[in-house]
């Protein structure tokens, strides 16, 4: 099955708790520790995160992930620890290269915001069926239009990629070079392409005519194979995220008023 | 009273300035299975849209004359409606795979649940149409992953779910190997025998022989003729139409057999042995 989606069903809490619960904790992931402006508030987030991940059984999925983005964010505590404009404190250096305590402070916030940001975002993605995402959306009143493009292209696309690959066989075994220097490359990329234009005008055209033939444009109101997905706790877990906010949100206004 | 009239059908496509259906009339009975057949350009793909509402509703131009399937005429109709009455099957069973759907199972469900079928008649209708067309064993694999042959029939499984009368398949197997090939005309048989009209345009002359009632031979966007395959195919100017006719046919032409109630030539194998047979006794020595 290839499709660009990163979600397995694991048969946790986490697969069977409706979509939009876990976009209340995306939000409320991003914006608790913004509102707060504290760094312990991040790193609690991250914690529950990393927590959710495991019980989700998803934890390993994201280590290359962040392995992915990690090598941004060494970019970012090597530049700032060497260069950030406040630095004065010298904290350890690697031969030439001196590291300030400010600097490193300073990266350090961005790196738990990154992460923390990250993670949550791993939350949803890895534990929600995105076509589920989608028909949640769809019963709330979102365009089936807009649904189906948002969900189609990750199933289309890679086979798409593979339809490309095919052509470029094909080509390639009647004798077209497509390795080799750049003139080469390019002389032979011209030919390559035109068929797999024309071969995806066609295409599209058929398959816009097949959804047509099926009812898509349909305005009748749709009914659903599939059940919602959501459990009993999702209304309280919608009630309570927000609610976590506004806290966050009234917590540092008493903060700045004393 | 027929079930499908095409009363004085032209059409012209926006932009050009050729008829690509050139006053086309004919009827067509409940449950017949119907072949389209003519040299590419002829109008095969054009005169299975207009049946199916797709002229002039999807592709406009210039149209004029009637296509009625019993008393509904299908150009009032729009096509998200009349796909209920009339269901489509296209060349190539990839575009045909929504790619919104995870399982054969849902992904049949898609036209169904754009029609706001409820739930339950839902799941039966689709048990139904896995059965018919003998997928209910890929029922919960990834649809693109399953071979051409699985796949188109999956798509037709999508189409007749949603209860159409009339089916019309465009070129269905043109992309498929012979099993393929052969697993969906069976099924498509077997669709037949349900009472349902087929109307399918084919280039494999042994395959409409074998399956069609009547066969239309379109050219240049006109109906040439329309009749038994053993009609259509004992044309003395076949060729003229860029057709040419089954291998038993031929045969038949050459030795100047032909089937004594008709007066045509074989178009299957099974009318080659009747008439081989009849001509050279029981042990036809040159057979
Ligand atoms: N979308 C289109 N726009 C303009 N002309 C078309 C279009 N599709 C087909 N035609 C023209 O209509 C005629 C009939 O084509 P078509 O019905 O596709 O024939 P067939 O299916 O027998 O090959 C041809 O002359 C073709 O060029
Ligand atoms: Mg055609």
């Amino acid at each position: 099955m290839k499709t660009i989606s990163l979600y397995v069903d694991k048969g946790t809490m986490l697969n069977k708790i409706a979509p939009e619960s876990k976009i209340w904790y995306v939000i409320a992931a991003i914006t608790i520790p913004a509102l707060m402006g504290t760094r312990w508030a991040g790193i609690v987030l991250i914690a529950v995160s990393a927590a959710l991940l495991l019980y989700g059984k998803v934890l390993k999925r994201t280590l290359p992930l962040l392995a992915v983005s990690g090598f941004v964010l060494l970019t970012v505590l090597i530049i700032q620890g060497m260069f950030w404009w406040g630095n004065e404190t010298p904290l350890f250096a690697l031969g030439p290269a001196v590291f300030y305590r400010e600097g490193v402070n300073y990266a350090l916030g961005i790196l738990i915001n990154i992460i923390n940001i990250l993670m949550s975002f791993c939350v949803l993605i890895l534990t929600t069926k995105p076509s589920d995402m989608m028909e949640n959306f769809v019963r709330r009143g979102f365009s089936p239009r807009f649904g189906y493009v948002f969900i189609s292209v990750f199933q289309i696309i890679p086979q798409m990629t593979e339809t490309m690959s095919t052509i470029t066989d094909a080509q390639r075994s009647r004798g077209m070079e497509t390795e080799g220097s750049l003139a080469v490359r390019i002389k032979a990329f011209i030919p390559l392409i035109a068929p797999v234009i024309m071969s995806s005008l066609i295409n599209t055209k058929e398959r816009a005519l097949a959804l047509e033939v099926r009812g898509f444009n349909s305005r009748k109101k749709k009914t659903f194979l599939n059940d919602e997905v959501k459990t009993a706790g999702d209304r309280y877990i919608q009630i309570a995220l927000p609610v976590l906010i506004i806290a966050a949100a009234v917590w540092r206004v008493t903060q700045w008023l004393a | 009273m027929a079930s499908l009239n095409i009363e004085h059908l032209k059409y012209k496509y926006p932009g050009t300035d050729r008829l690509a259906l050139n006053d086309i009339s004919l009827s067509i009975e409940t449950g017949e299975f119907i072949g389209i057949i003519g040299r590419n350009e002829s109008g095969k793909s054009s005169l299975c849209q207009a049946i199916a509402g797709l002229i002039p509703n999807f592709y406009k131009g210039a149209y004029g004359g009637k296509v009625l399937i019993d008393d509904i005429e299908v150009k009032k109709v729009p096509v998200d409606e009349l796909c209920e009455t009339v269901g489509t099957v296209f060349q190539n069973p990839f575009n045909q795979v929504t790619g919104a759907k995870a399982t054969v199972y849902e992904e049949i469900a898609f036209g169904l649940e754009n029609m706001g079928v409820p739930k339950e008649e839902m799941i039966r209708r689709i048990d139904r149409a896995m059965e018919l067309l003998d997928i209910s064993k890929y029922r919960d694999r990834y649809p693109f992953d399953l071979s051409g042959g699985q796949m188109q029939r999956m798509a037709i499984a999508g189409v007749i779910a949603m209860h159409p009368q009339v089916i019309i398949l465009d070129e269905p197997t043109s992309q498929l190997d012979p099993q393929g090939r052969e697993e969906v005309f069976q099924a498509v048989q077997k669709l037949c025998g349900q009472g349902i009209t087929i109307i399918l345009v084919e280039h494999n002359m042994e395959k409409i022989a074998q399956y069609s009632n009547r066969v239309a031979l379109l050219d240049a966007g006109t109906l040439i003729d329309f009749d038994t395959p053993q009609k259509i195919f004992s044309r003395v100017d076949l060729e003229q139409y860029g057709v040419e006719a089954p291998v038993y046919t031929q045969i038949g032409k050459r030795l100047n057999l032909t089937i004594e109630d008709t007066g045509c030539y074989p178009v299957t194998l099974e009318e080659a042995k009747t008439v081989l047979l009849r001509k050279g006794g029981n042990d036809p020595v040159w057979l």
